[in-house]
């Protein structure tokens, strides 16, 4: 049985097509990412997960409990941490979790031990007779972790959690994200921080305009998505860095990728190292001034921009339309 | 390291009670009020003490006292509702709590009971005073202290309002009701308080006769239902989809209803009262089943449609949306009619029936109040007649229809005010399309009251023919989900 499987998932908001057939399985004890750009559907589809929203259409299972006939016993198996969330204002930090505590059911000693047990994994013991409104970002989201972990969550939910932190807080919380899947705690993540998402997750979703157009773990992923092929070179230049994007117009079997500080990185449409080193002859011959020029592992924010490349292209059709069962159903 | 915990409350607290007295508690506007009250009342009843007569001054320690306490639990402490629930919705904060065992109504009960609390606590705090101001002589102890408590119980109602709209996330409303709501309510103080130095008015309270005895009780009964029905709206305005806080919400009112179709039938209450009882029970109601805006789903679906076609049809009055709440207002308000039928017209065949009518025999029946009672209830339903056109798709359906709803009484004051003006009330008649309307041409006595009664009870009859129509159709549109419910059950039964 899955921790996560969605079905044919389908969520509107009036006209707005947020989710749109979204379909997939996550076992037992892995991590995966959920990515996509903003308004693509991650949000709408986690807090369908979490009980939070439900589908127009489709099904939803935590742990094979649908989401929407059960939703007090998959509230018990889930922990959820939403990117933003306020803090109460005159209360501290132990007092926060002592009321989410007792909000779960937790009583006497058992509550203690679990707020301890919570605030000594998130280090948060220095920080408890802290007014929780007073606490920077990265103590917040660790304060949001605590709670979510309050009552032992199997399946944690985590809707971008490194957005606004400073790069400290980030190592601390995948740090934090690292334990719980040894744990073997299943954890469902999104996040716009793509590099991080692959040395965390097992295997990663991509979402846009509420469909999912890929699944899977980040070295396929990379090779997958590489419809183009060739190889990647970061190249840098003394001198006017726009001339490299000028001079690859010009050429056959090069294609200028990005912009860098003093360069760029472009794409050599050939495994052959022999070509490569033609093109950078060719460069030198054009008195473009080099002063790097090495080959780079595809990334997987290349994997996602080619993805959407290739669905821009239309290489992938995408039935838009609405299902007909859904077309009377009137939107909230 | 160990940690210290907190031994301030008890286990067997609700959770939302101790989280809301932790913050509210070390609130700079309870702390305000707290010690300002204790500092106003030091002052003033020395300075009273030493100012006037001995005969004078026990009534005016009095007055200070509740006018004081008044100002504290009538006005300011209802007002720390107004963002009880918005504060929650707008930081994120709404959501893990709906993850947790808390159910809606016990995040509205646990915020509502906080407040109530410390009103509480500023109760008790004003004892002191009342025992020292009954040494000053001439205090109706018994008539007082019921003042008292019903001034209370006006707070606990008054807090009730501001916290089950704080779930309104419109800023238009919750900046309304401290716009327009102390003003009126510091006048009600201070005329109040004005009041009060007559012995006639605490004698109000005293419950020495029928007439005390069942105006308090019918105004117990009335801020208890309205507080009960406020906090029920809060709940609904924050609770998953899944949940359905219409059904208890609506079946009380009906039973309240039918109650008061008996005690006009078999009781002995006053005609004011059952008057005042049937607009308190009817106008929030209404303007609640209304304002519903919860998307229908299948687990809410479920319970009816596995009742077979009784249970389909009880849907139709019970699901928490807004084409349900039509049907269930009209059903209200046709019960609400009745009663004022039965109270007015004192027909025959119930005069042998009644035991101890009040001046038995009698006809209370009068066209004025008739129109001005159809007019009323017009009037609820005219600003949902307006949503259908002006806010399709409505999310701010309560912040919408109150505000649609205030409009229409402004204009109706407008319009009396022309109507006086001009001495005339012919072109009231061009606005005939607002049930209010009517109101003002009653109050313009030139026209001709039959004439009247026939234009709103045709008015009516439109716009309530207008909403059924369009309830029907958005009903009807819930088919799939009510399918989906048929199918799930019988999946379940499978």
């Amino acid at each position: 049985m899955s921790a996560l499987k969605v079905n044919n998932l389908y969520r509107y908001f009036g006209a707005l097509q947020a989710v749109n057939g979204v379909t997939f399985e996550i076992p037992h004890g892995s991590v995966c990412g959920f990515v996509g750009a903003n308004g693509a559907g991650k949000t709408t589809t986690m807090r369908i997960l979490a009980t939070l929203d439900y589908p127009t259409l489709g099904s939803a299972e935590v742990c094979g409990i649908n989401v929407v006939h059960r939703p007090a016993e998959v509230r018990r198996l889930i922990g959820w941490m939403p990117d933003h969330f306020g803090n109460y204002e005159h209360m501290t930090v132990l007092e926060y979790l002592d009321f989410y505590a007792r909000a779960l059911g937790y009583k006497g000693r058992e509550r203690r031990e679990r707020i301890q047990e919570v605030m000594d994994f998130t280090d948060l013991v220095p920080l408890a007779d802290r007014f929780s409104n007073q606490l920077s970002k990265g103590m917040t989201q660790r304060l949001g972790l605590g709670r979510a972990l309050l009552h032992d969550p199997q399946v944690l939910v985590m809707d971008e959690p490194a957005a606004g932190l400073d790069p400290k807080a980030r190592v601390e919380l995948k740090h934090l994200i690292r334990v719980l899947a040894k744990e073997g705690k299943t954890i469902f993540i999104s996040s716009h921080i793509l590099s991080e998402l692959g040395e965390m997750c097992d295997s990663l979703l991509f979402i846009n305009n509420g469909r999912i157009v890929h699944h899977g773990d980040a070295e396929t992923l990379k090779r997958g998505s590489d419809s183009v092929g060739g190889v990647l070179y970061d190249v840098q230049v003394d001198g006017d860095p726009q001339a490299v994007s000028d001079w690859c117009v010009l050429q056959p079997n090069v294609e200028f990728l990005e912009a860098r500080k003093n360069g760029g990185r472009i794409r050599i449409d050939t495994q052959d190292p022999a070509k490569a080193a033609d093109v950078l002859a060719r460069m030198v011959k054009d008195q473009l001034r080099i002063t790097e020029f090495h080959r780079e592992q595809r990334n997987l924010e290349d994997a996602f921009i080619d993805i959407l490349g290739r669905l821009d292209a239309g290489q992938e059709a995408i039935a838009q339309a609405r299902p007909a069962a859904l077309v009377k159903i009137s939107d909230p | 390291m160990p940690l210290i915990f907190p031994t301030d409350f008890s286990d067997r607290l609700a959770p939302m009670l101790v989280k809301e007295l932790r913050q509210g508690m070390r609130a700079k506007t309870f702390i305000a009020v707290f010690l300002s009250l204790q500092v106003f009342l030091g002052v003033m009843l020395f300075s009273a003490g030493a100012a006037a007569s001995s005969d004078q001054v026990g009534s005016l320690i009095s007055g200070i006292i509740f006018t004081f306490f008044a100002v504290a639990v009538l006005i300011v402490q209802p007002l720390r509702g107004i963002s009880a629930l918005s504060s929650e919705v707008k930081g994120n904060t709404i959501d893990m709590m709906v993850l947790t065992r808390l159910s809606a109504w016990r995040i509205v009960f646990g915020k509502w009971v906080a407040i109530v609390g410390q009103s509480a606590l500023l109760f008790s705090t004003i004892i002191p005073y009342l025992i020292l101001r009954y040494f000053f002589g001439g205090m109706n102890l018994f008539g007082e202290m019921v003042f008292l408590f019903l001034m209370f119980f006006t707070s606990m109602a008054l807090t009730a309002i501001t916290v089950g709209l704080s779930g309104c996330t419109s800023a238009i409303i919750r900046a309304l009701l401290p716009a327009l709501g102390p003003p009126a309510l510091l006048m009600f103080v201070l005329e109040g308080g004005l009041f009060r130095n007559s012995s006639n008015f605490i004698d109000l309270f005293s419950l020495n006769n029928d007439y005390s005895r069942i105006g308090v009780a019918c105004y117990v009964a009335l801020i208890t239902y309205l507080g009960g029905s406020m906090l029920s709206l809060g709940a609904s305005l924050i609770a998953p989809a899944a949940e359905n806080h219409s059904i208890i919400r609506r079946l009380v009112a009906l039973v309240a209803m039918f109650v008061i179709l008996c005690l006009c039938v078999f009781g002995k209450l006053p005609r004011e009262a059952l008057v005042l009882l049937m607009g308190v029970i009817t106008v929030p109601a209404i303007t609640i089943a209304l304002t519903e805006s919860a998307p229908l789903v299948q687990t809410v679906c479920k319970p009816f449609v596995r009742r077979g076609r009784v249970g389909k049809a009880l849907g139709c009055f019970f699901y928490p949306c807004w084409s349900s709440g039509v049907l269930f207002s009209l059903l209200l308000g046709s019960m609400a009619i009745c009663c004022w039928f039965l109270i007015t017209l004192d027909p025959p065949f119930l005069q042998s029936i009644r035991p101890a009518w009040p001046a038995a025999g009698r006809s209370y029946w009068n066209l004025e109040e008739t129109i001005v009672v159809l007019s009323l209830l017009g009037g609820l339903f005219f600003p949902s007649v307006w949503q259908i056109f002006l806010f399709r798709g409505d999310g701010q359906r309560v912040a919408h229809y109150l505000l649609l709803l205030v409009g229409s009484f402004l204009v109706l004051g407008v319009f009396v005010a022309l109507a006086d003006s001009m001495n005339s009330g012919n072109f009231l008649w061009f606005f005939a399309w607002n049930p209010l309307v009517f109101i003002a041409m009653v109050m313009e006595s030139k026209i001709e009251e039959h004439v009247i009664l026939v234009g709103v009870v045709i008015v009516n009859l439109i716009l309530t023919l207008i909403l059924f129509v369009r309830a029907l159709m958005e009903l009807r549109s819930y088919s799939p989900v009510i399918k989906e419910a048929e199918i799930s059950n019988l999946n379940e039964a499978g």
